[in-house]
């Protein structure tokens, strides 16, 4: 053999083992991945919603035998992520606050997030950590009665809104829904008292704003999803015992919509960036069992399988035991 | 508009009992349904909507204000030419609600609603005063007085209009 040949075998041979070396490396990291454990809490319910106005393509054509078309009104819960990691306790999601003077006509067993994690175990001030999917009224709310928490938004979040607001037109920049105000407009959803929460956590020091992907603690990573919802959606991916989860608030409104590719919960989105964030959960989860929908009808049921380890909690409203970490209790009365 | 239509239509009060769902209590979930509105409160409640359009807009421009100065430049000029349409906006908000004449059955809503215009007016004073003098204590009194504000239109909304925020 040459020298030249007998460097190129030691070049391989050496290239072979730093392969080896990786691989293994790999497989231990993995092992000793950090996992999480996750609950979902049913913050509020809206009921009999028109099919057709949560999913076009479900929309109820009256003596339709097409399963696709049968349904005329589905009850929309409103869903929070619990997941605690370690010593973090994140939320994602906050749902919203019913004060005794904002009933919201139609939505019902909503509990106050306080008392919701008392359930689980857990107090309203040892969350650490909030990452909104978005900040809409309804998934944004009651972040002043979690004192300690960091908040997580994403920077084009808060620039979609402010173009908005800046518009001269004021159909564009309209917050409100009804007499004739907003329906899915750029503005339309972030109501006063909401954007006060979130300033007041800017205000407090206890919020990061965030520009694209960002890790925020091991094994949970927040994936911007530009316009799959609201100009800066923001999905979250965790790391549990059953594998990795997805959350996605409105970006996956509805588990059936990402089974199934259908747009659901349009208001400031563009269809193609809501197929493309359930693409980002086909390919870090390897389907779409573990994308975890914000509004899906059938979550808490057996046909939404994460979701069916359930039950009925406070003032009717469900939760879910999704995943254990090793050594975790169960919550589940 | 047949969309919209179809989701005001879906916004009915009583209770489904989806086929798989856990049974849930009945007995919180009954509430009373919102009283229609007379002619008159009609008429009062369409003329405070043209002011409320602007005015939910208005209080979050305020908060965005903060936001932006908070997380971006602490420019204190940058904030008091935020600020200062928006205190002139409230200013004349205020004013154009006194001048509604309220029926006697509305004359809680409607003061609550002055009140909250005061209220939002004082905090983007406030806001300016802190770009004057640098004081925080202005932007976390502005910051209380705004959600106090926030609070009183979402009650005056409430009877108003009921459906003025849809599910998101």
């Amino acid at each position: 053999m040459t020298r030249l040949g007998r460097k190129l075998q030691l070049f391989a041979a050496f290239l072979a083992a730093s392969a080896a070396f990786a691989v293994l490396g790999g497989a231990v990291a993995q092992a000793q991945a950090p996992v999480c454990s996750v609950w979902l809490i049913e913050s509020s319910r809206f009921m009999k919603v028109p099919f057709g106005a949560f999913m076009p393509d479900r929309a109820f054509v009256p003596g339709s035998t097409n399963p696709n078309n049968n349904i005329p009104t589905v009850d929309l819960p409103v869903n929070i992520g619990v997941i605690k990691c370690g010593s973090d306790l994140i939320l994602y999601d906050t749902g919203w606050k019913q004060q005794e003077y904002l009933k919201m006509t139609g939505s019902e067993h909503w509990a106050p997030i306080g008392e919701q994690l008392k359930v689980l175990g857990f107090n309203a001030a040892d969350v650490s950590k909030v990452v909104i999917g978005h900040a809409h009224w309804d998934h944004a709310g009651q972040l002043s009665d979690l004192p300690n928490a960091v908040l997580y938004v994403q920077k084009q979040e808060l620039a979609g809104i402010e173009w908005a607001l800046n518009y001269p037109e004021k159909h564009i920049r309209a917050i409100n829904s009804d007499p004739g105000g907003c329906n899915r407009t750029p503005a339309c959803g972030y109501m006063p008292l909401t954007m006060e929460e979130v300033y007041g956590k800017v205000l407090k020091g206890k919020a990061v704003v965030v520009d694209g992907e960002l890790q925020i603690a091991p094994g949970v990573v927040i994936h911007p999803a530009y316009r799959a919802h609201t100009a800066g959606s923001q999905l979250l991916e965790v790391t549990t015992s059953i594998g990795k989860l997805v959350f996605g608030s409105d970006a996956f409104s509805s588990y059936e919509a990402i089974r199934d590719w259908m747009v659901a919960n349009v208001q400031q989105t563009d269809s193609v960036q809501q197929f493309l964030a359930y693409e980002r959960c086909y390919k870090i989860t390897g389907g779409y069992e573990n994308c975890i929908a914000a509004h899906e009808p059938l979550t808490y049921t057996d046909k939404y399988p994460i979701t069916k380890n359930s039950w009925v909690a406070l003032n009717g409203g469900r939760m879910a035991e999704i995943a254990l970490a090793p050594g975790e209790k169960s919550r589940k009365p | 508009m047949v969309l919209v239509g179809l989701v005001v239509l879906g916004w009915r009060h009583e209770l489904r009992s989806g086929a798989g769902l856990p049974p849930a209590p009945t007995i919180a979930a009954q509430k009373p349904e919102p009283r229609a509105l007379t002619a008159e409160e009609e008429s009062y409640a369409a003329a405070l909507w043209e002011i409320h359009r602007e005015v939910t807009p208005s209080a979050v421009a305020m908060s965005f204000a903060g936001i932006i100065h908070e997380t971006g430049s602490h420019d204190k000029n940058q904030l008091e030419r935020k600020i200062s349409p928006v205190a002139t906006f409230f200013l004349g908000a205020e004013k154009r609600v006194r001048a509604l004449s309220a029926p006697p059955t509305l004359s809680q809503v409607h003061n609550q609603y002055v009140e909250a215009m005061v209220l939002y007016r004082k905090a983007s004073d406030d806001m300016l005063a802190y770009a004057k003098d640098g004081e925080r204590q202005h932007l976390i009194d502005a910051h209380d007085m705004s959600i106090t504000a926030s609070q009183a239109i979402l009650r005056a909304g409430e009877v108003l209009w009921p459906g003025q925020y849809k599910p998101h």
